[in-house]
């Protein structure tokens, strides 16, 4: 049976991990690595690290990170975002140790690039992802570039996603590193392809909160950032309130040898 | 095997962590000294199969079937194994196991932690059977069960181990499966390299 997913999520600005909030305040948490390692080391499902300022600085991926964390030789799935401009990029990161691609400017800059990694990768290499907002019973699509909400409909969705990507990381960027702050409007709406997987994003820390989404037929995974970088083995311990849930059992497994030869 | 497909990085990592001695080439020479050999790879089927072409390095896995030499696919690298994809346009592979790469449909995608169950006795793979691997992909093999080590579920059962003698394909990335992914990767080239 195919489990469902917890992935840690790393932000990163101007080269270093971050906590974020709301899209508009960062508090520094150290080197990427350290918190990539942390997260191979207590098992989570996926690694999901979005470098923010990459597409509007307009600096590319980050390729020198990814050749960072290409030489921890992680044993987990790792999906980049930021700075993907186009098919070479794309490429780039996947040759650079990525698994998966995360786009987010791109699917308003040049679909036709996302098409064609699609096309080269697979789709299941690739994610949208959408930074949403629920207003009045109405969606908005945020540009974070330009910090502009659109408001969009399934229809527009659908364009810049089905066939093309495989997942929807739906983002709650208004509530993003709030506790227990996800709004649920974001997942119920019809505005959503009914037709792609769904992966929550900020806001989620609460295990009654997790166990709801993860409940929902269309959730895939769940992202989590800020909350992970509280405490020692996060993921075991977030896992272990997900008893109950189709997620793969909480484990843990020392990097050393127990054994000592004399 | 480095036929520009994918990152080989994270396959070397977890070789060397299990203590194996790994070298990355497209050389015949440097292949040639190897005692397994490993077809990594993500991306399409064409793709790979124009890139082992361009390398010339078909008829050289070809070749090495034959002599029985133990050569493992990941992924990508197990869909090439088979006799030919439907990925894009149909596209003729290795054909060192028999069957065909077909899309999987209802679902598109199989992406995630999934559990191996073995439904043929083997040695190499029942340590592992029931174990959850982490899979990436949108094509799946289609052939003979004889060629069928173990499968998954979901939604439709689909072949995610399968050998041919000294010839393995696995459909996951254990190299990307923690723990379960090194077990299963020691296991698997202990006994081929030592059979």
């Amino acid at each position: 049976m195919l489990k469902k997913r917890l992935i840690g999520t790393v932000i990163v600005k101007n080269g270093w991990a971050v906590q974020s909030f709301g899209y508009r305040r960062y508090l520094p948490l150290g080197k990427p690595e350290c918190l990539v390692q942390n997260l191979d080391r207590w098992g989570a499902d996926e690694i999901f690290v979005l470098s923010i300022d990459r597409s509007s600085d307009r600096l590319g991926p980050d390729f020198k990170l990814l050749e960072r964390l290409g030489q921890l030789g992680l044993g987990t799935p790792l999906i980049y975002g930021g700075g993907i401009r186009s098919v070479e990029d794309g490429l780039q990161v996947i040759k650079l140790g990525a698994d998966r691609l995360c786009v987010d400017a791109l699917l308003h800059n040049d679909i036709e690039v996302v098409r064609e990694l699609s096309r080269q990768l697979g789709a299941q290499a690739v994610i949208a992802a959408l930074p949403l907002a629920c207003r009045d019973q109405r969606i908005e699509w945020l540009d974070y570039r330009t910090k502009v909400s659109t408001q969009v409909s399934a229809k527009d969705l659908a364009a810049v996603t089905l066939g093309i990507v495989s997942e929807l990381l739906i983002i709650d960027w208004q509530h993003e590193g709030q506790a227990g702050g996800f709004d649920r409007m974001l997942i119920a709406h019809a505005s959503l392809p009914t037709e792609i997987p769904l992966i929550a994003f900020g806001g989620l820390n609460e295990p009654g909160q997790l166990i709801e989404l993860l409940s929902h037929p269309r959730m895939a995974a769940v992202a989590v950032g800020n909350f992970l970088s509280y405490r020692e083995h996060a993921i075991q311990k977030f896992k272990a309130q997900l008893i109950g849930m189709p997620v793969r059992l909480p484990s843990y497994e020392s990097m050393y040898s127990l054994t000592v030869d004399v | 095997m480095d036929y520009h497909m994918g990152n080989h990085a994270s396959v070397v990592h977890s070789l060397r962590e299990l203590n194996y001695r790994v070298r990355v080439s497209n050389d015949r020479a440097v292949l040639n000294e190897a005692d397994v050999l490993v077809l990594p790879g993500v991306g399409a089927f064409p793709s790979g199969m124009k890139a082992l072409h361009s390398l010339s390095l078909v008829s050289y896995l070809q070749e090495q079937a034959r002599l029985q030499r133990p050569i493992i696919g990941f992924c990508l690298g197990m869909q090439l194994l088979a006799d030919a994809s439907y990925e894009h346009q149909y596209t003729t592979g290795l054909g060192l196991i028999p069957g065909e790469v077909v899309p999987l449909i209802n679902p598109q995608w199989h992406i995630g932690w999934n559990s191996v169950e073995c439904v043929l006795q083997d040695p190499l793979f029942q340590p592992s059977d029931g174990q959850v691997f982490y899979f990436n992909h949108s094509f799946a093999y289609r052939g003979p069960s004889e060629y069928q080590i173990g499968l998954s579920r979901h939604h439709n059962t689909f072949p995610s181990v399968i050998r041919r003698g000294s010839v393995v394909g696995l459909q996951f990335h254990p190299e990307k499966s923690q723990g379960p992914g090194k077990a299963l990767l020691k296991s698997l080239i202990s006994g081929l390299s030592h059979a």
